[in-house]
Formats: C-alpha cells, sequence, structure tokens
C-alpha cells in the first residue's frame, strides 16, 4: 500500500456515503421501524468495516475497483431494502457478500496471465459444461435451475468464461495456418464457434436479452485481435464482419418470435396493461420520482412484477429520484473505466478489461433503455444493482478480473526462458 | 503502451456510446415526463377557464352549482376517457400541474387552459333550446375567437356515465364538430361557384322560371318550398326565395360546368365524389369539413346536393367559417380557435393563440357580391324577428331521416366592426318544438352583443 492516507480517505468516503444514504432512509423512510433500521444500519456499515479489513490482506497496487465495488454493492443493499418497505433484504445482502466473495476469486483466477493462459482448454470445457447444463436443466422450460433454497441461472456463468476464453485467445492471432487459400487462425473459428453456440443455445432458451451482451464481449475481443501488433486484418474483413452482424440480426428479428416481435414494436402506450404493462408503470414512477425522488419506501413500483431486477433502474429512481440513480449508474461505469485510470499492464489484461467493459455496459443498457422504453424491453440485469444471485456472483467475478488487470503478476514471466515467451507475447507487458 | 491504448480506446468507445445513449435518456425523460405523469392515477389536473374566468372544467367537480357544466359538457370534455372529442381530452397534458424538477403539485398549481368562450351567452343559447336539440356555434370572424359552442343534449360531466347507456344520441359530441346536411344553406356555396366560374354579370344576367317544380333534364322533379311557384327570378331572388328549381337550373346551365363545380367545391373545402374525407383541427378537436356527391349535372343528385339535401353533409363549424370569408370580404376564413392561453404549473404563459386565415377560397370581389345578396337578405327578411343587428344571413331547411323530420338552420354574420360575429344555428325537429331558429339567433346576439 503506497499512500495509507488515500486507502482512509476512500474508506471514510464509502462509510460517509451509506451513512448518508441510511440518514435520508430514517428521515423520509416510510413507516421506518427502528429495530429493522438498525438492523440495515448494522449490515451496511458492518459489511463495510469488514471488507477494509479483508482488503488489508491483499497487496494490491491500487484498491479503486474494490472501493467502487463496496460503495455500489452496498448501496444496491440499501436500495433493495427500501423497496415496499424498509427491512434488510437479506436475500440481496448475502449475494452482494457472495460478490465481493466472487471478486476475490476472479482477482486471482486471471491475475497470472501465464497460467490462465495455458489453462485456456479448461475455459472451453467450461464452457461447454455450462452449456450442457443449459440443455440438460433449463432450456425452453425455464432459464433456471431451482434448487429449493436458491435459484441458479447458468447462462450467467458463461459470461465471465467468455471474457476470459476471448482474452485468452489473444496470442494465437499470430499463429496462423495456411488452408487452401486462406490463412488460417484456428484459435479465432473456435472461438467464434463458441460464441455461435452460445448464442444460439440462448435463442433456444428464450434468453435472447443475454444474446447481446455475449456478442459484445465476443465484439470487443474481435476488435482488439484484429488490433493485435502482428495480426493483418483488412477493412474489407471488418465491413463484411459488421455486415454479417446485421443481417444475422435482421434475421433474428425476421425469425423471432411473436411474443419478441410484439416487444419490438408494441407501443407502450397502447398496450399499458399488455405488453407494455411493466415499461409504462416503471416511466410512471420515474416521472413521479423526479429529480429527488419520493423517498426510500414511498414508491408504488414495488407492486410491479420485476421491480428489483429487469425495472430496478426506475424503482430506484422513483424512490431516490434521477440524481441518486444516475449516480449510481456513473459508480458502476467508473468500475468499469478503472482500466483507463490504471491501465492495465499487458494486452491480455487489456483484452479482459473491455470485455468485462462491454458485458457491463450493454447490459446496463439492456436493463436501462429497455425499461425506459428506448429500446426493446429484454429481461437482463444491471450489474451490482438487481437482485439475483448468479448476476452477482458473476458480476463479482468480473470485476475482480478488473482488479487483477490493474495488480497483475509478472514474476513468473521474468524468469520464463526465452523460447517459451512466444507463446506469451499477449501477455508481455506493453 | 500503444496496444494497451487500444484496449483503452475499445473501453472508451463502450463507455461512449452509454453515456451518450444515458444523455438521451435523461433528455427524453425530461421531455416526456409530463407525458408519463398523465397516466398516473396520482395526476393532478388544472381547471378550464372561459374568456371572464369561469370555470368550464374542474377535475374535483365539486362546488358548483347545478348543472354549471352542461352546456359545455360535450365540447370541454373532461379525464374520464369516455368523451375523446373534446378540448380535455385533447389538451389534457397542457392541465398537468406537475413538471420534472417541481414533481406533483397537488395544491396550488397553477397548470389552466384559458378558452375564448362566453360561458353566460354559452348558457343562455343552451336554454333557448328550451330542451329542443340542436347545436349553435358562434365565433368572432375577425379574431378567431370561438365565442359559443353548445349542442344538445348534452351532459354534466361532474356526475359520471353511470347511465351511459340510456343516454339519448349524440349526447356525447358536439355536433358543430360533425356533418349534418346543409338545406338551403348550401346554396351559398354554389352561388359563391356560380360567381367564380360564371363571374357576377352573366350570374346576375341570368334568369329561370319556378312554377312550384321543375322537371330536370334527367325526367326526375324538383320540387320548390312554394308548391305554386316564384315565377321568374334572378340570384338575389332566387336566395331570398331559396327557390330548389332555379338552383337545379343553374346547375344544368352549360356555363356552369360540372368539372369546374367540383374544382370549385373542392376549393371551398368539400370532400366531392370519393375524395377522403378532410377535417379541421380546432386546438386538437377534430371538425369534419364537407362532403357532397357530384356525378353529372343534369342528375337528380347532384342537382341534390347542390341545393344542399341529400348526400350533402357539412358541418354547422364549416358552414359558419365560410361566412367568416364573405363577412371580411377576403375570401379568405378566419380559422376559429378554443385555447385562448395556456399556463403551466407555475402559472407562466406557455401558449398564446394567433390569429390564422385559411388559404384563398374565392376572390375578394365574389365575397363583396355574396355579402351584399346575404346583407340584402338579411335586411328583407330577419329585420323582425332579428331585430337590432345589421345580419347577412341564409336559411335552410334540412330533411333528416328519409324525409321524416327537418331541421331549421340558420347561417350567416353581423355587419358591425364592434361585434364581427358569424354563426351557424341548427334546430333539429323544427316542427316539434315551440321555438325557432331567429329565436335562437337573437338570444346569441344579445348575449353577446350587449
Amino acid at each position: 500500500m503506497s499512500n495509507p492516507f488515500s486507502y482512509i480517505f476512500s474508506c471514510l468516503f464509502v462509510l460517509i456515503a451509506h451513512a448518508g444514504m441510511l440518514v435520508n432512509v430514517f428521515f423520509n423512510g416510510k413507516e421506518v421501524d427502528t429495530k429493522e433500521f438498525v438492523i440495515l444500519c448494522a449490515a451496511v456499515l458492518g459489511l463495510d468495516i469488514i471488507y477494509y479489513f479483508v482488503m488489508l490482506f491483499y497487496k494490491q497496487h491500487t484498491y479503486t475497483v474494490d472501493f467502487m465495488l463496496l460503495l455500489v454493492l452496498n448501496m444496491s443493499v440499501i436500495f433493495q431494502s427500501c423497496f415496499g418497505g424498509v427491512h434488510l433484504s437479506m436475500k440481496h445482502y448475502i449475494t452482494c457478500i457472495v460478490s465481493l466473495i466472487a471478486s476475490r476469486v476472479g482477482y486471482h483466477l486471471v491475475r497470472d496471465h501465464r497460467w490462465i493462459q495455458s489453462k485456456k482448454k479448461y475455459v472451453w470445457v467450461c464452457i461447454g459444461i455450462m452449456m450442457g447444463v443449459i440443455v440438460l436443466f433449463t432450456g425452453s422450460r425455464s432459464m433456471w435451475i431451482d434448487l429449493g433454497f436458491m435459484t441458479i441461472q447458468p447462462s450467467e456463468f458463461i459470461k465471465p468464461l467468455l471474457v476470459i476464453a476471448c482474452a485468452t485467445s489473444i496470442t494465437e492471432q499470430q499463429n496462423k495456418h495456411k488452408f487452401l487459400q486462406f490463412n488460417i487462425v484456428w484459435e479465432n473459428i473456435i472461438l467464434f464457434g463458441i460464441t455461435a453456440a452460445v448464442c444460439l443455445l440462448q435463442w433456444w432458451c428464450r434468453d435472447l436479452g443475454s444474446i447481446p451482451t455475449f456478442a459484445a464481449i465476443y465484439a470487443a475481443g474481435f476488435l482488439l485481435r484484429i488490433c493485435y501488433p502482428k495480426a493483418k486484418f483488412s477493412n474489407k474483413t471488418l465491413i463484411g464482419a459488421g455486415a454479417a452482424v446485421l443481417i444475422a440480426a435482421g434475421i433474428g428479428i425476421y425469425l423471432a418470435p411473436d411474443y419478441v416481435r410484439a416487444r419490438l414494436f408494441v407501443n407502450i402506450w397502447d398496450d399499458t396493461t399488455g405488453n407494455g404493462y411493466q415499461q409504462s408503470q416503471a416511466l410512471i414512477a420515474i416521472a413521479e420520482g423526479g429529480w429527488l425522488g419520493k423517498g426510500p419506501s414511498n414508491g408504488f413500483l414495488h407492486e410491479v412484477f420485476a421491480y428489483e431486477s429487469d425495472i430496478v433502474f426506475a424503482t430506484i429512481c422513483e424512490e431516490w429520484g434521477l440524481v441518486i440513480a444516475l449516480m449510481t449508474v456513473v459508480v458502476i461505469l467508473l468500475i468499469a473505466a478503472s482500466p483507463l485510470i490504471n491501465p492495465p499492464l499487458s494486452y491480455f489484461h487489456g483484452t479482459l478489461c473491455a470485455g468485462v467493459c462491454a458485458a457491463f455496459t450493454v447490459q446496463m443498457a439492456l436493463n436501462i433503455f429497455g425499461s425506459c422504453n428506448l429500446i426493446p424491453f429484454t429481461g437482463v440485469t444491471i450489474p451490482f444493482i438487481s437482485m439475483g444471485g448468479s448476476s452477482m456472483a458473476t458480476s463479482g467475478i468480473m470485476a475482480g478480473m478488473l482488479t487483477a488487470a490493474q495488480n497483475p503478476v509478472f514474476a513468473k514471466m521474468k524468469s520464463a526462458k526465452p523460447k517459451k515467451q512466444k507463446k506469451v507475447t499477449g501477455g508481455q507487458p506493453a | 503502451m500503444k496496444s494497451i491504448r487500444r484496449t483503452q480506446s475499445v473501453i472508451t468507445l463502450f463507455l461512449l456510446v452509454f453515456i451518450g445513449g444515458m444523455a438521451l435518456l435523461v433528455y427524453k425523460i425530461n421531455k416526456e415526463a409530463p407525458f408519463y405523469m398523465m397516466h398516473s392515477d396520482n395526476h393532478q389536473l388544472g381547471k378550464v377557464y372561459d374568456r371572464n374566468g369561469d370555470v368550464l372544467f374542474d377535475a374535483a367537480g365539486t362546488g358548483y352549482d347545478e348543472n354549471h357544466f352542461l352546456d359545455v359538457g360535450n365540447l370541454i370534455g373532461d379525464d374520464k376517457g369516455q368523451m375523446e372529442n373534446t378540448l380535455v381530452a385533447q389538451n389534457i397534458d397542457k392541465l398537468n400541474n406537475y413538471s420534472f424538477s417541481e414533481g406533483l403539485v397537488k395544491e396550488g398549481g397553477k397548470a389552466a387552459i384559458y378558452t375564448t368562450l362566453d360561458h353566460a351567452a354559452n348558457r343562455a343559447v343552451y336554454n333557448a333550446y328550451m330542451g329542443a336539440k340542436g347545436c349553435t356555434v358562434a365565433y368572432n370572424y375577425k379574431t378567431g375567437e370561438l365565442l359559443v359552442c353548445t349542442s344538445l343534449p348534452s351532459i354534466d360531466v361532474t356526475k359520471g356515465y353511470a347511465n351511459i347507456g340510456e343516454l339519448e344520441s349524440g349526447t356525447l359530441i358536439s355536433k358543430a364538430m360533425y356533418g349534418t346536411v346543409p338545406g338551403s344553406t348550401q346554396k351559398v356555396s354554389t352561388v359563391i361557384s356560380a360567381l367564380e366560374i360564371m363571374g357576377p354579370d352573366r350570374l346576375f344576367s341570368k334568369t329561370y322560371n319556378c312554377s312550384g317544380q321543375y322537371m330536370n333534364r334527367s325526367g326526375k322533379p324538383i320540387d320548390c318550398h312554394q308548391s305554386y311557384g316564384h315565377g321568374d327570378q334572378n340570384i338575389q331572388q332566387a336566395v331570398e326565395n331559396s327557390c330548389n328549381p332555379f338552383f337545379a337550373q343553374l346547375v344544368e346551365d352549360p356555363d356552369l360546368p360540372l368539372g369546374r363545380l367540383k374544382d370549385m367545391y373542392r376549393k371551398l373545402g368539400y370532400a366531392v365524389n370519393d375524395d377522403k374525407p378532410q377535417y379541421i383541427d380546432i386546438d386538437g378537436i377534430q371538425c369534419e369539413k364537407a362532403s357532397t356527391t357530384l356525378t353529372d349535372s343534369y342528375d337528380f343528385n347532384t342537382q341534390w346536393g347542390c341545393i344542399g339535401q341529400g348526400d350533402t353533409l357539412v358541418s354547422p363549424m364549416q358552414l359558419m367559417m365560410w361566412q367568416s370569408a364573405i363577412a371580411n370580404g377576403t375570401g379568405k376564413m378566419t380559422m376559429p380557435h378554443l385555447i385562448d392561453h395556456v399556463t403551466d404549473v407555475y402559472g407562466n404563459t406557455t401558449e398564446t393563440a394567433k390569429t390564422k386565415e385559411s388559404a384563398q377560397l374565392f376572390t375578394p370581389d365574389t365575397a363583396e357580391t355574396v355579402k351584399r345578396i346575404l346583407l340584402t337578405n338579411g335586411s328583407n327578411h330577419y329585420t323582425g324577428s332579428i331585430s337590432g343587428y345589421v345580419l347577412g344571413i341564409k336559411s335552410g331547411t334540412a330533411q333528416v331521416k328519409e324525409g321524416a323530420e327537418e331541421n331549421a338552420l340558420l347561417v350567416g354574420f353581423v355587419s358591425d366592426e364592434r361585434n364581427p360575429i358569424a354563426f351557424c344555428v341548427v334546430l333539429e325537429n323544427k316542427y316539434s318544438t315551440p321555438v325557432y331558429a331567429e329565436q335562437i339567433v337573437k338570444t346569441l346576439l344579445d348575449s353577446l352583443c350587449s
């Protein structure tokens, strides 16, 4: 830790931010039960303080992502605990703790680029296993596996795996093979095949909302592959790829099931009790909230289906106001933008960060813009804010990847033999 | 380091696209929030006032005299969704006591619509019908301010719609906005067309004989209301006598070719034959224009349409607007408006009405000639029944329900710079009521000009 004052200041900043929100809950909340409020305060501030000490065990160059993560997670705990009345949302609180733990897992998983790149075939296998789980246990029946005490959405776990798969395949860009008249990079084809298979599987599962996220992760990796120093991708290839995406999207819309097409083209104000119900209620709630909100637990949107997940942005706007909702989005953006402040030190980690940023921004865009009728409505979550264990865990893993990218391990590389360097070019410090 | 910058560029690209989308979203929410709010159960509506500050609509609806809103019920409407073509339904967003920064203002919000209507005059005209059905519309033909617009039967919106199934036909619409058989008031349009096509000298030189019935060139009889006939007449006499055989012969005259007649009717705003129906927008309220069937100069239905019966339909509003083009002497209609100004939740004026004119329908010379004809008709026939006013006027009797009933119509204008009022009065089933259309006009003018 190079600057203990900075660490303490960050601790205080997060603590004061949460305390300020809790004060707002106490004074502006609806029929606040003191006991419930004290439990909420203890849970939020307690988690803050405990995590400060946990972080001290990790000797990192920077803790930016960790503080931002803690800030946004406990903000979401406060938000979720006020929907419909002030009481700690235990389920969401636990998933936030899971998310924090997952961030540590993600951190350890990719911190050493040499190790993870050597295990990339296992990453593919993991993706295959998750797809198998989807085929066997969810499929077109449901998107979740119900374990009784909790539900799991296996497709969520493919997101961080795909990010890693994209990043670990970067170095292969140099290994082209002559096949017929073409220079082929086999791993590119494998990666495209994996992405296409995942997207088709999601189509079959009727989880169309997640397809843009997978496509964005792949697109970020694709863009960085064609930018890779020794790669020779022509503009024709780029235009061709863009055209292929547009054609695929057009075919997708054409082949989409009726209920999806109805959602794509619905005028929500003509169908406020049918396909436009959630969006119209969300927009009304945002309007009622205004800039400063109606006060925690004073909204009505908690009576609408998926208020805590798919339309959570509107629920926050209603109770806390558009200003606080935007600030929450800014905190998530800062997490995604942290590689701009603390640049990753290798191309592998840079690609990893781009994939995570793509996943976060696209998911937020789908959720927020969809629920506010700017684009068709899809049922995806906002990372760290929406209720949902699988989403929280995978978002935590991806946040951990960002932390790892800013605190990488290069010790092994320094001792590596020159003849092995060819395999890890993508992981070299830039 | 360049390669790392590439990864940062991709990250920046994603972030910028998202931030751009968020900026658009915030702008959209700010702009459209009042609209969203109108779909909320919690919305608070401001009031609608007449030109003297009398309330015409109040969502609370309490604290008013019995039937306070009855005479304007189907024009001003309410927010219950039963009457769509009304002022409140079409302008409900303007009454929204809400702003995104201020939130919902439950008390003291100043969002309001100030109309041009004169509620006292409107009520007086409503009462003058004495329970009969019909409608009356009047406006200032210089400024376009609608002063009176009442339609009977009407509804007191504060009493709700529990008995909606028992309401009489036409209760929930303002009849001034919908097409009705114009009767001989249609002859004004035919005179205008003939003047535009033939010119005044040739038209005034024409005389046709009326013997009480005219057998037209396709062998169909055109009856006159005066069974023993009017004898030889020129256009001035025919208008005053409202002589059907004269106008049938005028339509057959080779100097009035059907093609040009159709063109002229279209210029006046008629949907001729299969033309697409047209509407006039009056502060969001859709008002039907006119429609007729013109197929052959010798055809009974064509002649009957030019006389104002059969397929011809014209809204009373449109009949009144043509009078403005005549009264102003310009050949251009003054477009009517009902909203004078609108205030927002803070009381700031956000909209103010402006006087607008239509395109040129006919020449000022034609306007002056028709004005003279109508003023002569007024001075010769209406100084007794509608005393105290210099009136240009034309009556009409419309056969409806396949001739079972007759409606009385009066369209006209007051030739007075201080009271530039054009009007149209419709009295339905005139033989079933002791009221005369002239009495309603007299009440109307007395109320507005006093």
